[in-house]
């Protein structure tokens, strides 16, 4: 290849960054302007807006019920995971067949559909809104990658090292926790944070699922958007993405490790 | 192991790991994989299941370390009946092909795993791993993770592993197959030189039968599920009890005749015209019944002078390097000698005679 | 070897089956009370009038109304648009990325899939900022003397807000047909007389076919489907088919029709998700979902 066609690659390849960073280093940059109207680049610095979102109740109970459902979403998406991965790749039991054909099939179906889905049958139930109902509502959207998480995990672990594991006197239990649950480790931690970010950034579930008094943090901030133009969505946006950062850095860690596995499996 | 010689670890003087087997049936998605296998070992034996592919000795294996129970027959170790004892109770040390460490756990956490699960104070642990590790001449290597070791310290680790709990029985699931030529040789001299030194009796599963022969104190034939022979290396090789097991191990001449009756030094038959003999597999056939023989082409021997033999036309010779390979053309069909490097090698067209000693082939029915 | 069959205690035996049910059951459960029971009960209402009576009527509706066809049309173009905007961006970048180092290929990796990381409301609030009438694109042609055109409520506006999250969707499965190019062949054509464009149109281009289908299916069929960022451009002006579910559903609140929509939603994706599935098999290739 020329020094031209280089040329011209990095600087595409510069372009493209650019737009997939521009939302949100225009966010980050226009949080701080001083106008009462959100404009780029910012007017003067001021970390004015910081401070109206905490003096905002609504959007810190919003994040705190955010954060309370996408723990919940992680953490029972790791177990029913975990559950149904083993449940899958290891034994043969009545409606395997059916749960496989639902696990591929609900990556298919539109959110939007699956929200309406579920107002349509909560209600039908009597069942109303609650942080318990949009729990159940995002493990529809968190549950399969976590089972298929654990899959790929288990599809990973030789077999051998569990009759190793039980021929070394390790009573069953013991082999599950020593043995196949570290094999799964990096796929049920990526499977709970997905689950997280999954639920944390939901809205088109939340959206039906929702009322006035309760309302995620995606809910609110959409809502507040369609009648206020001022830098505060952009303060919030700003603290969203730093805790975004916050949690790749730290995933990243983990699946750093994760990693480290495959490749020691790699060379064995 | 390593160069440096080091005291096994302190073994009870009592001799053990019995084991026997008495009609140990299994069947696997409606196949007989194992039919009826009766076996007993000494203490301290290094007994090796040698057969083909599918022929039942991993199943066997298994079901000896209790990953598979069997479906009849009885398991006993030092007398005490296992069948149904699940395999953390066994106690048995096993080396799998893959080696199977746990990915996860340093050399010696892997070594540790199973004095750990045996509530083995940490103190006492630690020693015992550095001993071991030591004996297989992996001390250095013990933070190591097994992702970052070669494939011969990846089975030193595991078969430290194995041997640090002191196991009933030692078992290795086709432990060198995914090593190199060079380093299967020499790790296998190593585990067996270790086997004889701290003295646990030794069940190797391997479908190489140079390896079986190598190593192994007694053999155990198997294929389709049975135990076609068992006796000790240099019996398997010269005197081959079934066709399966002459053509499985080696290159053999098998010879087919009538049986004559008893002689001084084994039974003679005749083959072609002309009187042979060799040792019968198992029980004398009567006289008249039709037989086979099978000879190694190790213990033919040509000769020119009109001895007693088998009488042929020097077809081919081939050097071979360590051997030299002859191929003479009898009236009962080709004999293929292999004659030391400094024999005197005949013209090819020269009358030769083809003899043994009785006592370095078998003979068997057909 | 021998046949080695599970660990001790088995699964074919009848403690096994106990066993794997017990396991299965919180998914099972899952799915059975929170996806089967809810599809079940939209296609259940998409067949009944408001008041509970069964009817065809929803479908002849949406299908027989102009507005609806053209919704239906618009929701395919934008889809295809897409497609075709993220090829048009992503392809090139892929083949950039194949000459970088592992290093760099993961940074870029990474960029490529930020805009999955990054909450979904906050993006294409950023969207509106970077394409507002007080935002850098305004600005940009401002001071050039132009008036800036309308650039927010639109089709375009979707379109690149959709580009944005999609591209990831198209480059990753992309590098993984164009990493299984032998990387001898373009230089053995070189050998053999031809142009560096000939190399690209006789054996890159067709070999990376599998990939580019992969990544257009899943963009196109996950662009068909999304909300968020069209609710969020677009507005009320651009008619998408989810945004006609969402506002039939909670503003209009006629429940039946919403889920009408919702179902042939369903079925223009999921023929499509299907059809690429099937693909997949017979192609062998790989594909990250974000």
């Amino acid at each position: 290849m020329t020094r031209l066609t280089a040329l011209l690659g990095g600087a595409f390849a510069v372009l493209v960054g650019l737009f997939l960073i521009a939302p949100v280093a225009v966010t980050v940059a226009s949080s701080l302007t001083t106008t009462a109207y959100v404009t780029f680049p910012p007017q003067g610095i001021t970390l004015r807006w910081y401070a109206e979102v905490f003096q905002k109740p609504e959007f810190l109970s919003s994040f705190a019920l955010s954060v309370g459902v996408a723990l919940g979403a992680a953490a029972v998406s790791a177990v029913a995971g975990l559950a149904g991965g083993l449940a899958i790749h290891r034994y043969r039991f009545p409606g395997r067949a059916a749960l496989e054909a639902v696990l591929s099939s609900a990556f298919a179906v539109p959110t939007i559909v699956l929200g309406i889905g579920l107002l349509q049958w909560f209600a039908q139930m009597g069942l109303a809104s609650s942080p318990f109902t949009l729990l159940l509502a995002h493990l529809v959207l968190t549950v399969p990658y976590a089972v298929r998480l654990v899959l790929a995990g288990l599809a990973g672990l030789d077999r051998s090292a569990e009759k190793a594991a039980a021929g070394l006197g390790a009573p069953p239990f013991a082999v599950f926790w020593h043995v196949t649950l570290p094999a799964v480790r990096g796929a049920l931690i990526g499977g709970a944070f997905f689950a997280f970010i999954t639920s944390f950034d939901d809205l088109t579930v939340a959206l039906f699922v929702v009322t006035t008094d309760l309302q995620t943090l995606p809910v609110r901030i959409f809502n507040y958007m369609q009648y206020d133009y001022d830098p505060t969505v952009t303060a919030i946006g700003t603290l969203m993405v730093l805790f975004a950062v916050v949690a790749v850095v730290v995933i990243e860690r983990f699946v750093g490790v994760a990693r480290l596995f495959g490749a020691d499996r790699d060379q064995q | 192991m390593s160069t440096s010689v080091t005291e096994a670890p302190a073994r009870s003087d009592v001799r053990r790991g019995r084991l026997r087997l008495d009609g140990v049936r299994k069947v696997l998605g409606g196949k007989e994989v194992v039919s009826s296998v009766d076996l007993e070992t000494e203490p301290g034996e290094f007994l090796t299941l040698l057969g083909p592919s599918g022929c039942g000795k991993t199943t066997t294996l298994n079901m000896v370390a209790g990953h598979l129970t069997a479906d009849g027959g009885v398991i006993e170790v030092d007398g005490r009946d296992i069948t149904a004892v699940p395999p953390h109770r066994r106690s048995m040390g096993m080396v799998f092909q893959s080696y199977a460490l746990f990915p996860h756990m340093t050399v010696a956490e892997n070594v540790a795993f199973g004095l750990r699960m045996r509530k083995v104070p940490a103190a006492d642990r630690r020693r015992q791993v550095a001993e071991m590790l030591e004996l297989v001449g992996l001390d250095g290597m013990a933070d190591r993770h097994p992702g970052r070791l070669s494939g011969g310290q990846q089975q030193r680790a595991a078969l430290a592993r194995a041997l640090v709990v002191q196991p009933d029985l030692l078992l290795l699931d086709e432990p060198f197959s995914n090593l190199d030529a060079q380093l299967r040789v020499r790790l296998r001299e190593e585990v067996a030189a270790l086997q004889r030194r701290i003295g646990t009796t030794t069940i190797l599963v391997t479908h190489d039968q140079e390896e079986a022969l190598a190593v192994s104190d007694r053999i155990a034939v198997m294929a389709d599920g049975v135990i076609h022979q068992l006796d000790r290396p240099r019996e398997i090789y010269l005197r081959p009890g079934t066709d399966f097991v002459a053509r499985f191990i080696g290159e053999v001449n098998a010879i087919e005749g009538t049986a004559a009756g008893p002689v001084a030094d084994g039974y003679a038959c005749t083959v072609a015209g002309e009187t042979v003999a060799a040792t019968p597999a198992g029980d004398p056939p009567a006289a008249g019944e039709a037989v086979r023989l099978y000879v190694r082409p190790e213990v033919v021997r040509i000769s020119t002078d009109g001895a007693q033999g088998l009488r042929g036309t020097v077809r081919e010779t081939r050097f071979l390097g360590s051997r030299i390979r002859c191929v003479v053309a009898t009236p009962a069909g080709e004999v293929t000698a292999a004659l030391p490097f400094d024999a005197r090698v005949p013209a090819v067209g020269e009358e030769v005679t083809c003899a043994w000693r009785p006592s370095d082939a078998s003979l068997a029915a057909r | 070897m021998a046949a080695v069959g599970r660990v001790a205690g088995g699964s074919l035996n009848r403690s096994g089956r106990r066993t794997g049910l017990l396991l299965a059951l919180p998914a099972i459960l899952i799915f059975a009370l929170l996806f089967v029971a809810p599809l079940c009960t939209l296609v259940a209402n998409s067949f009944r009038t408001q008041t509970g009576a069964f009817t065809l009527d929803n479908y002849q509706r949406f299908l027989g109304d102009p507005f609806y066809r053209d919704v239906l049309w618009n929701t395919l173009k934008v889809a295809a648009l897409t497609t075709i905007g993220c090829l048009v961006v992503g392809y090139p970048f892929a083949l950039y990325l194949r000459g970088r180092s592992p290093r760099v290929r993961n940074w870029l990796a990474l960029l490529l899939l930020s805009p999955l990381l990054i909450s979904m409301v906050i993006r294409a609030y950023g969207w509106l900022v970077v394409l507002g009438p007080q935002g850098p694109v305004a600005a940009v042609i401002e001071w050039f003397g132009l008036t800036p055109p309308q650039l927010l409520y639109n089709d375009t506006a979707v379109l690149i807000g959709m580009v944005h999250v999609m591209l990831a969707y198209m480059v990753l499965p992309l590098m993984g047909s164009l990493d299984r190019i032998d990387r001898t062949l373009v230089p053995a054509a070189r050998g053999l007389g031809a142009s560096g464009w000939t190399c690209f149109w006789r054996i890159t281009l067709p070999l990376s076919a599998p990939g580019m289908l992969a990544g257009a299916m899943i963009v196109f069929s996950l662009t068909a489907s999304s909300f968020v960022t069209p609710a969020i451009l677009g507005g009320p002006k651009v008619k998408l088919m989810p945004y006609f579910v969402y506002t039939q559903a909670t503003v209009t609140l006629d429940w039946p029709y919403a889920a009408a929509i919702g179902f042939v939603l369903v079925v223009v994706t999921t023929g499509l998700l299907l059809a690429y599935s099937r693909l997949l098999r017979r192609g062998g290739g790989e594909v990250v979902f974000g």
